[in-house]
């Protein structure tokens, strides 16, 4: 056995591994026997990839893109959500009253209204007359097909665009209450004695808090404004609910087509797993590399 | 230092109270006038009121009662006024509060240029001026975790100077440090005094009271209890109390 870090089982551990797996193989006996699935892996793949028959290429298919869509669902939002999020942990650690109150009712108010009838307020009552006023649309389908494609490839395509912008919005507004106390956090951590040197110095609040306070806090707050930025890919999948094509939507639509519930839940289950994972591994990559400076 | 020649009054408190929240009366009716080129060294027992009375004076904290003025304009509760002030009052702190993102080049140019808006390079070269003179000019892209404390606070007492203030505050500046680094930093505040540096001093360095000091105030539970010159102040002190105190620390 080997010292330091080395893996050291109790017969207690044992008992506990032993029952985990027996509790396993009891569910995929239940699988197998019990509901008699009939599993038919094979037809996985071709939603993931495709090859385009007039080209010879190989696509992206329905789950791949609604992966895509996920990862640029989650990016987009993220820029709304830090903007928000700043703005009302600074209200929250505002000297004025009113704009404390602000900052406070933003972040109760999203905090404890279920994110799924938030997506709905806000895609139903909200995203309409404001799409509506931005008249988006028309706009870039009046565009050349230059900007078309980067929409396209950036966003979403010119149809689903306002859709996609909703989603952006609705998710930026609920991960924007979260991030709010990460920053909140973040601006109690830098030490009094900041905030009074940079007063002496004759520093306005804007002054102090662009040069002095807000570096100092936020590069406290990159791992867990990081890690919030994990929760904002895994919740992007409520979205699905208004028809925006991300991983969960496209899922929700394969299997009332394909009936391979078991096949497509694993699939999309490993695909959030493997990009929710991988942002893990680089938040702890910089975590320790913070740690070095 | 005695029979220095003395100029305009530069901080003029009047009658001030302060009370904490917790009920403290901190300063009670404390009046001080400053001369320009003045070096007043504040001394008096932890609780005194010292480090409040300084930091009454560039608006850190809010006097209860009694009134502050600083090189003629009078300290008040305006965004404005307070800015201005401040910008005319130097001050160093016990922590020295430099700015941790920034290198000490970088710590000291930031306020020249943010708030007496000069050129990022006319205050480098105030900045590098004045690291020189206080031999850290070595220094200037290091940053403050990378230096001692001794030379931190030197940084920061550039810092301020920089600012070209009317008068620099210094709260316990040596209390913090390690015995063998308090020396470096008294001698940037004696050559700050020798430049003509008027300044208002709370310290427990009775040696440097007695070399660099022009007046000796001293304070207890807010209140002052004696104010004269340096010769005298040690020698041959007025008040009973005042000699019980000296009797204590020297």
């Amino acid at each position: 056995m080997r010292r330091g870090r080395g893996v050291k089982i109790t017969a207690l551990d044992a008992f506990i591994l032993l029952a985990l797996l027996g509790f396993g193989v009891f569910l995929a006996y239940r699988v197998e026997v019990g509901v008699s699935y009939h599993w038919r892996w094979e037809a996985i793949p071709k939603y993931l990839i495709r090859c385009d028959p007039s080209s010879g290429r190989w696509r992206p298919n329905l789950l791949l893109n609604g992966l895509f869509t996920t990862i640029r669902l989650s990016i987009w939002a993220a820029l709304p959500a830090l903007c928000i999020g700043t703005a009302a942990g600074l209200w929250r650690t505002s000297r004025s009253f009113p704009m404390r109150m602000l900052g406070g009712a933003y972040v109760e108010l999203i905090r404890n209204i279920p994110p799924l009838v938030l997506v709905f307020i806000f895609y139903f009552f909200l995203s309409d007359q404001i799409m509506a006023a931005l008249d988006l649309e028309e706009r870039i389908r009046s565009s050349s097909a230059g900007t078309k494609e980067a929409f396209a490839l950036l966003m979403a395509p010119p149809e689903r665009l306002s859709g996609f912008i909703s989603g952006v919005l609705t998710l930026g507004l609920y991960e924007g209450a979260y991030i709010a106390e990460i920053v909140r956090a973040g601006i109690r951590s830098v030490d009094k004695g900041q905030w009074e040197a940079s007063q002496a110095l004759g520093f306005s609040r804007r002054g102090q808090l662009q040069h002095v306070i807000l570096p100092q806090a936020f590069s406290n707050i990159l791992p867990p404004l990081a890690g919030q930025f994990i929760s904002i890919i895994k919740d992007s999948a409520i979205v699905s609910v208004v028809s925006i094509p991300e991983l969960t939507f496209q899922g929700m639509e394969l299997m009332a087509s394909t009936y391979l519930t078991f096949e497509i839940w694993i699939t999309i289950t490993v695909m959030y797993f493997l990009l929710g994972f991988a942002c893990s591994l680089a938040v702890k990559r910089l975590e320790s590399r913070m740690r070095k400076d | 230092m005695t029979g220095k020649e003395l100029g305009d009054v530069i901080v003029e408190a009047h009658g001030i109270c302060k009370r904490f929240p917790s009920g403290v009366l901190a300063l009670n009716n404390f009046s001080l006038t400053v001369r320009s080129g003045e070096v007043v060294v504040v001394v008096g027992p932890s609780g005194a009121g010292k480090s409040t009375f300084l930091r009454c004076l560039n608006g850190l904290e809010d006097v209860d009662e009694g009134s502050i003025v600083i090189d003629g304009a009078l300290l008040d509760h305006t965004k404005a006024n307070r800015q201005k002030i401040r910008t005319e009052v130097g001050m160093v702190f016990q922590a020295f509060n430099l700015f941790p993102h920034l290198t000490v080049r970088e710590n000291i140019d930031l306020a020249q240029v943010l708030v007496r808006r000069k050129s990022r390079k006319e205050a480098t070269r105030t900045t590098m001026e004045l690291l020189e003179r206080i031999g850290l000019a070595d220094k200037a892209s290091a940053y403050p975790a990378q230096l001692s404390g001794g030379q931190q606070q030197r940084a920061a007492i550039a810092r301020a100077v920089a600012m070209k203030p009317a008068v620099m505050l210094f709260d316990e500046a040596t209390s913090a440090l390690d015995p063998e680094m308090v020396g470096e930093v008294l001698e940037v505040m004696k050559g700050l005094a020798k430049d003509g540096m008027t300044m208002l001093v709370v310290t427990h360095e009775m040696g440097f009271a007695r070399e660099v000091g022009d007046r000796v105030v001293f304070m207890e539970s807010g209140r002052m209890v004696e104010d004269g010159p340096v010769e005298s102040f040690f020698t041959a002190p007025r008040e009973e109390r005042t000699r019980v105190f000296l009797s204590q620390i020297l």
